[in-house]
């Protein structure tokens, strides 16, 4: 833990013990039920790293943009839109054995890619505000979803927006047989190295790191903001949109709008507290999964409304949000 | 000829049910972000809002002070986003979601606890027409009185200059610090009313997901309208209207989602500066003690 973790932890503590009081049962009774429901057994312990990799994607696209000063508060729309495009390419050429489940993963890399390019184009070409843009840009991947499904792209016998069901050659392959652990874990965990390294050893991954740090320093000596704005947060998309390509290839084996259900605002809990390192992202994807799939347990056995975990990842975002924890975003104009 | 008459009253009718609680949060967040802090919490404020309203007017049977407890618990969430943005030097923005998530997860678990099943609330007494009548022209008489705050009177220009140059508020002896918590409380509170008006107005009851993302429509006319009180209630209008017209046009075959989509569209637009020189205040989001020159 970071120096200065402690008061965060404490209010945390605090808030936790307080809701579960408020609604009558014992803290440490609901922790233990909390900690059952997520770790207790191979199948639970499954489900949470399920949830794990499920949070990892946009909480390292959201890390990843925001070393470099920009804040993606999109990761939904953009695996949406990542999702979606998955959804299609997974199901349409339902001969092609694994190579469809490939194009699935490459559509919604690039989907992602794209829906967070639109915001860096905003920022870098016209210097707008890259957070609003990619909050419109959420609601907007969700109406494009619902439009394209409702009529164009409508799949044949669907009773609401989502794509036909995928070819079982098109699911990414499960690691524990009867869990929903497939290979996106390792797929997160492979893309935290990957953004480590590239963070760490390479040209780029230092401007970016300058950049978040003191953008006018990095302009001075020659770093291209504009290009760096809409490089880095279509890289963030790709990553966000790789995640909603999981999810419907892993989990769901067919699009659904509601794949991402607020995945990219706790991502952006996890991401802090993993303090914007990609490897210290993993631990806290991890603490947070715990979180997420613990609490229906909770729920059953303890009677505390699972809600009470929302409550306090957001306090989480809330605590963490001292400038002091973050690398010095650049306002945009 | 009638039909026409009776059409045209049904989508004002509709129009101004749909842009009261809008036109409020978007007041709100005018407020919030002249004084220099972007809020991007109007969600959770709309939220919260509309909970404490119906918690209260459940508990005592009295719809007004629902009406009170919504606009405080507005209050106290701007408060925190003040406090936190000035006091703790917190970054704007994740504060502002942290309090989103804060306050849909608080809302959820009230829920399931005050009224003993999740998801939604009981039915309690509401505001009725007169209330919801009285709230629209509250609503624009809200439009009005911030307009005339923040351009004639000496407060309005102190706000404004938080926005504009914290320092230089401080220089002339005066505290950003506690002029733009005061100006997020009170933003709070307006978007708060705008959750009332959901909860006792429109309806009588909270249910999760409500809100479903009318705060973030109303960042947009805070955008599109170009942070002044006018031109958001102008924008916030629009988008009510075009909010009813999805009822009216139904069946007309044009895609409900083009609807929709046109607030986010239209901000997205001004972001990019396609609707001409408004601007953001240029302290907007910045700590209270940067100094602009």
């Amino acid at each position: 833990m970071k120096r200065g973790a402690w008061l965060p932890a404490l209010v945390l503590v605090l808030a936790g013990a307080g809701a579960t009081l408020l609604a009558g049962a014992n803290p440490l009774n609901a922790a233990v039920e909390l900690l059952r429901g997520a770790l207790g057994g191979p199948q639970p312990l499954a489900e949470t790293l399920v949830q794990t990799a499920s949070l990892l994607f946009p909480a390292l696209a959201v890390a990843f943009a925001l070393r470099a000063g920009f804040f993606n508060i999109g990761a939904d729309g953009q695996a949406v839109a990542g999702g979606l495009a998955a959804g299609l390419a997974g199901a349409a050429w339902p001969g092609a054995g694994t190579a469809a489940l490939l194009a699935a993963l490459a559509a919604g890399t690039l989907a992602g890619g794209a829906w967070g390019a639109l915001a860096g184009a905003l920022r870098g070409r016209f210097g707008g505000s890259e957070v609003i843009a990619t909050l419109m840009l959420n609601v907007l991947a969700g109406l494009l979803a619902s439009y394209l499904l409702g009529g164009p792209l409508r799949a044949p016998g669907a009773t609401g927006p989502e794509t036909a069901a995928l070819p079982e050659s098109a699911w990414l392959p499960v690691l524990l047989p009867d869990s929903r652990l497939t290979l996106a874990l390792p797929l997160a965990l492979a893309l935290a190295v990957a953004l480590q390294f590239v963070l760490t050893r390479t040209v780029y991954g230092f401007e970016l790191r300058a950049a978040g740090k003191a953008p006018e320093v990095a302009r001075r000596a020659g770093v291209d903001l504009g290009s760096l704005a809409f490089g880095t947060l279509t890289l963030s998309g790709a990553i966000a949109g790789l995640g909603g390509a999981t999810i419907v290839t892993g989990i769901l084996h067919r699009f659904d709008p509601a794949l991402s259900p607020g995945y990219g605002f706790i991502g952006i809990a996890v991401a802090l507290v993993g303090g914007l390192e990609p490897l210290g992202v993993v631990l806290a994807a991890f603490a947070f999964a715990i979180l997420q799939s613990g609490s229906l347990t909770m729920q059953a056995f303890a009677h505390v409304p699972k809600d009470v975990v929302a409550l306090l990842e957001g306090l989480a975002i809330l605590t963490l949000a001292s400038r002091r924890a973050l690398v010095a975003r650049a306002p945009a104009r | 000829m009638n039909d026409a008459v009776a059409a045209s009253a049904s989508f004002a009718g509709l129009t101004a049910i749909k842009a009261a609680p809008l036109v409020l949060a978007a007041l709100g967040g005018v407020l919030c972000e002249r004084s220099g802090v972007v809020n991007v919490a109007l969600e959770g404020q709309l939220a919260a809002g509309a909970f404490a309203a119906v918690a209260v007017a459940g508990a005592t049977g009295n719809p007004l002070l629902g009406l009170v407890a919504g606009a405080f618990a507005g209050a106290a969430l701007g408060l925190v986003l003040g406090v936190a943005a000035t006091r703790f030097a917190a970054d704007q923005i994740v504060a502002g979601m942290g309090l989103n998530v804060f306050a849909l997860g608080a809302c959820a678990f009230g829920v399931a606890l005050v009224f003993g099943h999740p998801g939604a609330s009981s039915e309690v007494p509401a505001l009725g027409n007169a209330g919801e009548a009285a709230l629209i022209v509250a609503a624009l008489a809200a439009a009005a009185g911030l307009h005339a705050l923040l351009y004639a009177t000496p407060l309005g220009l102190r706000l404004r200059a938080c926005g504009e140059n914290p320092a230089a508020v401080r220089d002339a002896g005066l505290d950003p610090a506690r002029l733009r918590a005061l100006a997020c409380a009170a933003g709070g509170a307006l978007a708060g009313l705008g959750g009332v008006f959901l909860a006792l107005a429109e309806l009588d009851l909270y249910s999760d997901g409500m809100t479903a993302g009318r705060g973030f429509i109303a960042l947009a006319a805070v955008i599109f309208g170009g942070w002044t009180p006018l031109g958001a209630t102008a924008a916030a209008v629009a988008f009510g209207a075009l909010s009813a017209l999805q009822y009216l046009l139904q069946r007309s075959g044009i895609p409900s989602e083009l609807m929709q989509a046109l607030p986010y569209l239209a901000a997205l637009a001004a972001l990019a500066g396609l609707t001409g020189r408004a601007r953001a205040p240029q302290a907007d989001g910045l700590p209270e003690t940067s100094r602009l020159d």
